[in-house]
């Protein structure tokens, strides 16, 4: 049996939900859209990873991209909710005297994109988070953060997407076995349940994109699975109310360091903490990172550090219960960016990956400006930095 | 910080009649064997103990086979062995057992493991089953005999298979009125199990025993009825019972009300395999025996080199079956440690107690049709607050496996990670109710322990 649709988008975690979304928003409502998943919706990475919803202030472009994504974050919890949405703020913490150094410089890139934030002292950071360690020399608190519980807004952006267009189809467990093609051009994609016509296809398959664009007959991507240990407490013991990350985390993380992903030992990329509160009142706990392929076992180590690195912050922390622990896998592209747009070398080919630790924060504005580049209209924000382009051949 | 490493020979996980009939054989045979249980006192489940101190323990009637467990709780505290109670074990690996105990993180390290881990009490929502005063039976069994609390005055016991009598047996101890004992399964369904009694002399004269508890009490057995619901104002003050058809589906033109104050519900019991599956024990589904159980050899050899398994976690099988797997279980080990042969009376007991259990669990191997007691409010998973109607919701959208039902609804991820909803979950959510459930997904900490637990755990 052959079906004919009109998009089809391969990946049903936060990324191609955020697709299917917006896709379904500003393309006509006769526009036949379809959703293939291999395994469950939000069965993967984003049902694996933390939900914090982050601004990262570091260039204006990244400012932009970052806090117009928490903007549309807003727009779906009014249009849809049910997906725990909490405006937390967060705070960046210090450990010792020698951090204290970072916090000017965070708070200038702040107030340098117009955002509020405050360098706090010891004693102001537990007037926002009582629970916090008493020995800690301070923080930076911006209230613009969030966070979110991402397999629920996975579901979230699939109901908005079928109530803004009626011919959107969401197939669960249906695996994508291969491309049709006619030169270089996309016809269709065959799937474990037949072949489907299609013009446009979506990679939004995060860790696996470089997978599915090798069976389209592409070059593989640049990305690669870098692996971050969890952990959660029970419910009502969460000592905490706000986003909270180690500032040192600023040394490393996403532009800062670079790092070569083909090394797979421990202390590649360095580790902090970062604990989340959940509506229900736990604690999640996360996060390292790692190169070690699809590995998913947890690196006992490393799970030992994170757990009293956020003990050490909030004392508390030592004698919840833990009731999970588990190892979720961020796509991480080599030069930091996510992959959105055209795939030039395949017309038809489409691509939304690579955004490792930051997918929940930057999905809705990903597949906001992915729809707008299939509609032809005019992207939200400078979409140039993030187009495929840059690694074709 | 003191290194808590404990070295042995064997580590049994479960002071249960399994893993009491393991340990008793392989201490008495000189080896040095830790046991790890999590409950307070020696006994497990079924011949639970009250806590030390407690008394009120001589109004509750015992049946015959309680001598037996009796027996074996002596031997089972004299012998010479580390016995360790309220410890946790939470993360493993084949001669690796970690455990939380009292607050403090140890290792277990050892040649062999014997897994004897009991089962949980199988749950079947139906509306109103999170009430205060509607519980599992096992949880009734825990209050009345583990703590000599009586529950209520007026008691209603549903649900299936032979766990049900005593549960009755105990409420009419206490001196609790049973006003209705409802078993799901038919009567002529139930004659299957009849030669399996009869042709076993202890199970007969336990049945005998219950039969007279009964009648003298005056509580009769109605087969074929069940709970279709409980209400009440803060806590069960009524319960609407009916007749169920072959499959278990509420025929709802026999619903009638009574009522009643207390509420057990026993549907069966559900092998614990966590540490099993942890350990990369291979598995198998079957519906009479619980679901998902371990597979074992004619020696209790599980898949993987070094863990044995005794009693539920190979499938339901009641206690008799269990310490007959022990002792089996403890002469595999003898064999591997010390080269002694392994008694064939052994095997010939083991395979003649787990066919008498299995006929007599066969009728009353659970009934899929029950699942379509839940109304769409009615919540399925406690943890969470997830209602049947979220579940299918998040089925319908996510996909029909257990991992997408848990991800599109948050069911199963609280503190009890679907021991509790996970049986019944993806059945209810897919409205499918002959779907044989995925595998448990399992992950670290195998039991709810504190975070310095897992951060001070020692090193292998």
């Amino acid at each position: 049996m052959t079906e004919t649709v009109d998009l089809v988008v391969i990946g049903g975690g936060i990324i191609g939900c955020s697709v299917v979304q917006h896709a379904a928003q500003l393309l006509p409502p006769s526009t036949r859209i379809l959703l293939l998943e291999r395994g469950p919706v939000a069965g993967a990475t984003s049902g694996s990873c933390m939900g914090h919803l982050m601004v990262t202030p570091d260039t204006p472009q990244d400012y932009a991209f970052t806090r117009t994504s928490l903007d549309l974050w807003g727009e779906l919890q009014q249009q849809e909710g049910g997906f725990d949405h909490n405006p937390t703020g967060a705070l960046y913490l210090a450990d010792a005297d020698e951090d204290l150094e970072l916090l000017p410089t965070l708070l200038e890139q702040f107030r340098a994109n117009g955002a509020t934030a405050e360098v706090l002292d010891g004693r102001q950071l537990r007037e926002v988070e009582p629970g916090l360690a008493e020995d800690l020399p301070g923080g930076l608190y911006y209230p613009g953060d969030g966070v979110v519980l991402p397999m629920l807004a996975c579901g979230a952006m699939l109901r908005v997407a079928q109530r803004a267009n009626p011919n959107v189809v969401v197939r669960p467990g249906c695996a994508v076995i291969g491309f049709e093609r006619d030169g270089d051009r996309i016809t269709g994609v065959r799937s474990e349940r037949g072949t489907i016509r299609c013009e446009n296809v979506v990679n939004a398959t995060g860790v696996w994109a470089p997978d599915l664009a090798e069976l389209a007959g592409q070059a593989r991507l640049p990305i690669y699975p870098r692996a971050g240990n969890l952990a959660i407490t029970g419910h009502h013991v969460s000592p905490i109310r706000t986003q909270l990350l180690e500032v040192s985390y600023l040394r490393f993380a996403h532009g800062a360091a670079t790092v070569d992903p083909t090394r797979t030992d421990d202390d590649v990329g360095g580790h902090a903490v970062n604990m989340q509160p959940q509506t229900n009142g736990g604690c999640l706990i996360g996060s390292t990172r790692q190169f070690r392929g699809m590995d998913k076992t947890i690196n006992h180590a490393l799970l030992r550090r994170s757990l009293s690195r956020a003990q050490r912050y909030v004392p508390a922390v030592a004698t919840a219960p833990i009731v999970r622990t588990w190892v979720g896998l961020r796509p991480y592209a080599i030069d930091k960016h996510p992959l959105i747009g055209p795939w030039p070398q395949l017309r038809g080919l489409w691509i939304a990956a690579g955004h490792e630790g930051l997918g929940i924060s930057l999905a809705p504005i990903t597949g906001r400006l992915l729809a707008q580049q299939l509609a032809g209209l005019a992207p939200a924000i400078d979409h140039t930095p993030y187009l495929p382009a840059r690694f074709a051949r | 910080m003191n290194a808590r490493i404990l070295e042995a020979d064997v580590g049994v996980v479960g002071a249960g009649p399994g893993g009491m009939a393991a340990a008793r054989r392989l201490a008495a045979a000189g080896l040095q064997v830790v046991v790890l249980d999590e409950g307070q006192r020696a006994g497990g489940q079924i011949f639970r103990q009250l806590p030390v101190g407690a008394s009120g323990h001589d109004r509750i009637a015992e049946p015959p086979s309680h001598e037996h467990g009796h027996r074996l709780i002596e031997h089972f505290e004299r012998a010479g062995m580390d016995r360790r109670h309220g410890a946790s074990v939470w993360d493993a690996r084949p001669g690796r057992l970690w455990f939380e105990q009292g607050g403090e993180s140890w290792l277990l390290r050892c040649q062999k493991i014997v897994l004897a881990p009991g089962a949980y009490d199988r749950v079947v929502p139906f509306p109103g089953w999170t009430l205060p005063g509607v519980m599992t039976a096992g949880a009734l069994q825990v209050m009345v005999r583990g703590f000599g609390v009586v529950p209520g005055r007026r008691a209603l016991v549903v649900g299936s298979g032979p766990l049900l009598l005593p549960t009755v047996a105990s409420l009419v101890s206490a001196g609790v009125q049973v006003v209705a004992a409802l078993e799901a399964s038919s009567r002529w369904r139930a004659l299957r199990a009849l030669p399996a009694v009869i042709g076993n002399g202890a199970r007969r004269r336990e049945a005998l025993w219950y039969a007279k508890k009964l009648l003298l009490a005056g509580v009769r057995l109605r087969w074929g009825w069940t709970v279709f619901g409980c209400e009440g104002d803060g806590r069960v003050q009524r319960a609407v019972i009916g007749k169920v058809d072959r499959a278990g589906r509420p025929r709802r033109d026999t619903a009638r009300a009574i009522d009643v104050d207390v509420v057990g519900a026993g549907f069966g019991l559900v092998p614990s395999v966590e540490l099993g599956l942890h350990l990369g024990c291979a598995s198998r589904h079957d519906a009479a025996r619980g679901g998902h159980h371990l597979v074992v050899d004619d020696a209790q050899r599980t898949s993987v080199a070094g863990v044995f398994a005794a009693g539920e976690i190979c499938g339901i099988g009641g206690a008799e079956v269990a310490m007959a797997e022990g002792e089996l279980a403890a002469a595999a080990v003898l064999h591997e440690l010390r080269g002694a042969p392994i008694d064939a009376a052994l095997r010939r007991a083991v395979a003649a107690e787990r066919r008498a259990a299995d006929a007599m669990l066969a009728a009353f191997a659970p009934m899929p049709g029950l699942h379509e007691l839940a109304s769409p409010d009615t919540i399925v998973c406690r943890c969470e607050d997830v209602t049947a109607q979220r579940a299918r919701a998040a089925a319908a959208l996510h996909g029909s496996s257990l991992r997408a039902v848990k991800m599109g609804c948050r069911a199963g991820m609280g503190p009890c990670q679907a021991r509790i909803c996970g049986p019944s979950l993806q059945a209810i959510a897919n409205a499918r109710p002959d779907e044989v459930m995925d595998r448990p997904i399992v992950q670290v900490p195998l039991k709810v322990v504190r975070s310095e637990t897992i951060v001070d755990a020692p090193r292998d």
